[in-house]
């Protein structure tokens, strides 16, 4: 360095050191504050407890889009099962990501198991158990009912209700063919 | 709303076996406020004596659900079966997780995962009805008439099917 170099002075080196040090502080600040303000301030840290739920819970999707997205919603379990039941999917994450988690891989989870209840079954029939006789004495009164449809409600009463719609009618399908069988030539 | 994994998940799969059923298969919460208590209806598959008839079982799902599976348990009529217990109990392989094999003859892959679902037990009970496994029984006298007088079990389902339907 060459003390008479009038480009090359110290003043001029430290504003450079400065303005580069709050360019680069401004740079990584903005690679954080998009990931929307983090809990843990540590870079790409995803807890793999976190992972491995998800990853239990729906096991067809690759680990390294649910870390992505955890790390991008600041680590929320909830927003990222919320994101994948809303039928939204996730991102594939850019190939520079690089998680730093090691999944510990193939450990069982806890044996849980059941043991039979020496009760015996109820020997109630399904016509009582569901109350369908009144159904069946109407139906011999009037005609067929039409053939149930596969249906979603948004509402909570109404899916219900469609549920027990397709529940009785199955039911009552298989006892009229059963009658019906019942009184052919050959049984 | 505070929702747990498990109650997602189960509505999850709800809302899928309500929109696209499977042949033969109803399935849903008894009532929306507890997720965690099945009733489904499946039909007895054809060529075999559970032909035509509809039997109804209940499924009770842990907390941990999917990590451990439900138990699933026939009501009202029983079902007459050598895998399934005389309180209608079902023994299936899929039905166990994956750390519990205490006779050492199921795969692992046969048992529970995550990766099942309740779509997969009920089709795998009802390939159980057409084809019972001999190895484990969970009613030896059905077993036994199953293995020594299959013209008095066939006949003894029947019956039970049409006693299920009211008939």
């Amino acid at each position: 360095m060459h003390d008479d170099e009038p480009s090359l002075n110290i003043p001029s080196l430290l504003t450079l050191a400065v303005v580069s040090y709050f360019v680069l502080r401004w740079f990584f600040n903005r690679d954080e504050g998009s990931s929307g303000g983090r809990p843990r301030g540590r870079g790409n840290v995803v807890d793999p407890a976190q992972v491995e739920q998800i990853a239990q819970m729906f096991p067809q999707l690759s680990t390294r889009d649910i870390m992505w997205d955890l790390q991008r919603n600041g680590g929320s379990v909830a927003a990222t099962t919320e994101r994948i039941l809303a039928g939204r999917g996730l991102e594939t994450p850019p190939p520079s990501f690089q998680p730093q988690v090691v999944m510990p891989r193939g450990h069982a989870p806890v044996p849980a198991t059941s043991t039979a209840t020496p009760s015996k079954a109820d020997g109630q029939d399904l016509i009582s158990r569901y109350n369908l006789s009144a159904r069946i004495i109407a139906e011999n009164e009037e005609s067929q009912s039409p053939a149930s449809t596969s249906a979603w409600a948004q509402n909570k009463e109404e899916r219900q209700r469609l549920l027990q719609k397709r529940r009785d009618e199955m039911i009552l399908a298989a006892r009229r063919k059963m009658m019906e069988k019942g009184k052919g030539p050959a049984q | 709303m505070a929702q747990s994994v498990a109650q997602k998940r189960l509505f999850h799969e709800y809302k899928n076996l309500s929109t696209n059923p499977p042949e033969g298969i109803t399935a849903g919460p008894v009532s929306e406020d507890d997720m965690f208590y099945w009733e489904a209806l499946i039909e007895g598959p054809g060529g075999t004596p559970f032909e035509g008839g509809v039997f109804a079982a209940e499924l009770k799902f842990p907390k941990d659900y999917p990590l451990s599976p439900p138990t699933m348990k026939f009501v009202g009529g029983g079902v007459w079966h050598p895998n399934v217990y005389p309180n209608g109990t079902v023994c299936i392989s899929i039905l166990h997780p994956p750390g519990d094999d205490p006779n050492h003859y199921e795969h692992a892959s046969e048992r529970w995962s995550p990766i099942q679902s309740v779509e997969k037990i009920l089709i795998s009970v009802m390939s159980m009805l057409a084809e019972p496994n001999d190895e484990s029984p969970a009613n030896v006298e059905a077993a036994k008439m199953w293995r020594e007088r299959r013209s008095e079990y066939e006949q003894k389902v029947r019956d039970e099917v049409r006693k299920g339907l009211g008939l």
